[in-house]
């Protein structure tokens, strides 16, 4: 997709999905700090329990460094950074920046492969492709000398599972996924005081009402969650009986597929949506001007399924210390904070608090929920890369189930 | 000129056209096979192409030739033949009047209706479905026109008459055009002697507008289908829903969105493969008409 509709930076999650099988790596090239591999000797897989320490072949850059100055090359989604905090970067720093933008992370991977394009940072990508990245020596580890903002970061991420040390990323955003709705609209919370509010995806009272994410990950990994079984599983038949409700769900609701949740459910079109957190949060500014703002609704489960991009720094880049920086600026709790009241994704920062966020109008009381905490972000589930064997087995679940 | 050298520079005003057919279509296509029988990058799960046609690798051709007779992409590949059928249908029940009008009827305002005709090739093919997407939608204008007379139907929840409609919508324009082109180089004598001979209007036009005009239907109607059978623009843009999928819809899923782009390739070599059958027949049919008409 490709660019559909221009809305890019919601694919980013799409993207992460769809090279969801990209860690297989020899062992060689990464080193786990768990004693056992996923799929033997051959992969190593990071997992929540099972933390990888990526390999560093280059040295970080000197600290104590002035920054190089010019145009800071950046490789981002579309509308993924508010161009008024990009501005006050640019003022406070003198330089300038230039955004270049990709629609999947596989198309930045091949684009950093290919030396077409050097960018000084990459902003989006996921663990997904985080390996494989480091396998190519495409990534520069970190100078934390210059993150001084890095204990902003939320305790859960600092030391994360699929990056130990945080040696080459900075976590940028977190979100969940979960079920956007508009309370206005005949909507049957019953479903979502359950506690599985998955089901209310079959009711077919919401036939032409209802669409669900254009992302096998979530999706599949959404009904896993539903049916009480591992949302990373392998297990063929598992995944059999998952296309079979994926048909139930179409024959009784024939759900739309795509990522535009933060348009269509503000705007009326749809009564309930399988979305991100960050789509509610960013459909407010969607809604008409004549409906209250506080009709937009979000329901995720207790043991929610929570997610992270985060910034990077090419070996290649021109100006590290820049990149730096910027990755540095970011981290800002008031910087961060602007830059979340223009693309809707909560940064993943310690000091943002839902209360603070509500209590300044950037999000409405009723969405206090679809801000995730620092101690929901460590007690939920998390969407693990697949083995490239498993994610096959997803993606033509997700390819018959699109058959119709 | 000696024939020998006529035959030299004939060849040579082909070169360019030779050339372009080989590095922009022949080229590629193999390359797309070399994908579709190639491996995946172990590391970065991107595919390898085996460019040796010995070392073609033929278990992902099986597997998807299976899910096209037997399995799920059977529907897929029914229901795209269904659309495309029932689009090019349509395209001539709306395309050959106008088409028809513009050629013998439209006098001293053929320019500016033909001019009319092309405008839609001024702008974008997405943002005339995103058009539609706006008369469409629930408080769009189309949808309260329906409205107004009790018809009430949400034509973007997944439905086939949409997409088919939005087919015909974004390729009508290429099938008025060929048609038009081939009506107005009607010679209107043999019109006049059926006349002559005491033919009706209507029975003039089934007798011998239409047999002579079957050489430009079957290029307008070749020119709309085959983009047809590869759309999935149209598809995502008005519907989205697993009870619409088509083929172009399944390439692209995997060649975009998945680390299995062999796949995606097979589909698009077994699709190439049925549309020859298509082209072939199409391509007999001419020259059998021709031939009939220089006897």
């Amino acid at each position: 997709m490709t660019d559909r509709y221009g809305f890019n930076r919601r694919r980013f999650l799409q993207g992460s999905a769809a090279v969801a099988g990209g860690l297989m790596l020899p062992a060689s090239l990464l080193s786990a700090c768990g004693d056992d591999n996923v799929s033997g000797s051959a992969l190593t897989l990071a997992r929540p329990d099972r933390p990888v320490t990526l390999p560093t072949a280059v040295n970080p850059i000197a600290g104590g460094l002035s920054h190089e100055g010019g145009t800071l090359q950046i490789l981002n989604w579309v509308d993924y950074l508010n161009p008024d905090t990009l501005a006050r970067f640019e003022e406070l720093y003198g330089v300038k920046t230039a955004v270049t933008t990709y629609d999947t992370e596989e198309i930045a991977l091949n684009k950093l492969r290919s030396g077409a394009f050097q960018p000084d940072l990459i902003i989006g990508l996921t663990d997904s492709v985080l390996p494989r990245l480091v396998a190519a020596d495409l990534l520069q580890p970190l100078n934390k000398s210059y993150l001084s903002n890095f204990n902003n970061v939320i305790a859960g991420l600092r030391d994360p599972y699929y990056d130990v040390g945080a040696q080459y990323t900075v976590p940028y955003i977190i979100y969940s996924t979960g079920i956007g709705y508009r309370a206005d609209m005949d909507v049957d919370t019953s479903y979502f005081d359950s506690g599985n509010g998955w089901d209310i995806l079959w009711d077919p009272a919401y036939s032409g009402r209802l669409g669900i994410l254009d992302s096998y990950r979530d999706v599949i990994g959404s009904v896993l969650h539903r049916n009480g079984e591992d949302i990373n599983t392998g297990d063929q038949k598992v995944l059999d009986a998952v296309l079979e409700d994926l048909r139930e769900m179409a024959a009784a609701t024939n759900p739309k597929i795509d990522i535009l949740a933060y348009t269509e459910v503000p705007a009326g079109t749809r009564a309930v949506n399988q979305c991100w957190s960050g789509d509610m949060l960013l459909g407010v500014w969607y809604l008409p001007e004549d409906v209250d703002w506080n009709v937009l609704s979000y329901w995720q489960p207790d043991d929610m399924v929570t997610g992270n991009d985060f910034f990077c720094i090419p070996t290649n880049s021109a100006r590290p210390v820049l990149a730096h920086e910027f990755t540095n600026f970011f981290l800002d709790v008031d910087n961060a904070l602007e830059n979340f009241g223009w693309t809707g994704y909560q940064p993943a920062l310690e000091a943002l608090p839902a209360s603070t966020l509500i209590e300044w109008e950037y999000v409405p009381p009723n969405l206090e929920n679809a801000l995730i905490t620092p101690e929901q972000y460590a007690a939920g589930k998390r969407a693990v890369a697949l083995e490239p064997e498993v994610d096959n087995r997803w993606t033509d679940v997700w390819a018959a189930f699109n058959a119709g | 000129m000696r024939k020998n050298e006529g035959q030299w520079l004939w060849g040579l005003l082909a070169a360019p056209g030779t050339i372009w057919l080989l590095l922009l279509f022949a080229l590629p296509f193999y390359g797309l096979a070399c994908v579709a029988f190639g491996e995946i990058d172990p590391i970065f799960r991107n595919a390898v192409a085996a460019w040796n046609p010995l070392e073609w690798r033929f278990e992902n051709f099986g597997e998807v030739m299976g899910e096209i007779l037997t399995g799920s992409l059977r529907r897929v590949f029914v229901r795209t033949f269904g659309y495309v059928l029932a689009a090019v249908v349509l395209s001539f029940l709306i395309g050959y009047p106008v088409a028809y009008y513009l050629a013998r009827h439209a006098g001293r305002w053929r320019g500016l209706l033909l001019a009319l005709m092309i405008l839609p090739f001024w702008v974008n093919y997405l943002m005339r479905m995103l058009a539609w997407v706006n008369l469409l939608q629930v408080d769009g204008w189309a949808t309260k026109a329906f409205s107004a007379f009790g018809f009430q139907y949400n034509f973007l929840d997944g439905k086939g008459i949409t997409v088919i409609l939005g087919l015909v919508y974004g390729y009508v324009p290429f099938l008025v055009l060929p048609l038009y082109a081939s009506l107005e180089r009607l010679d209107v004598r043999l019109l006049e002697a059926a006349r002559d001979l005491g033919a009706s209007p209507g029975h003039a036009f089934r007798m011998v507008t239409v047999p002579l005009s079957r050489p430009g239907m079957m290029a307008a109607g070749v020119i709309i289908a085959l983009p047809m059978f590869g759309d999935y623009y149209t598809n995502d843009m008005l519907s989205r829903s697993p009870a619409t999928e088509m083929i172009g819809n399944q390439v692209d899923f995997y060649l975009n969105g998945t680390t299995q782009p062999q796949k995606g390739a097979v589909l698009v070599l077994v699709l190439s493969a049925m549309l020859v059958v298509f082209m072939s027949y199409y391509l007999v049919t001419t020259m059998r008409m021709q031939r009939e008409l220089q006897t």
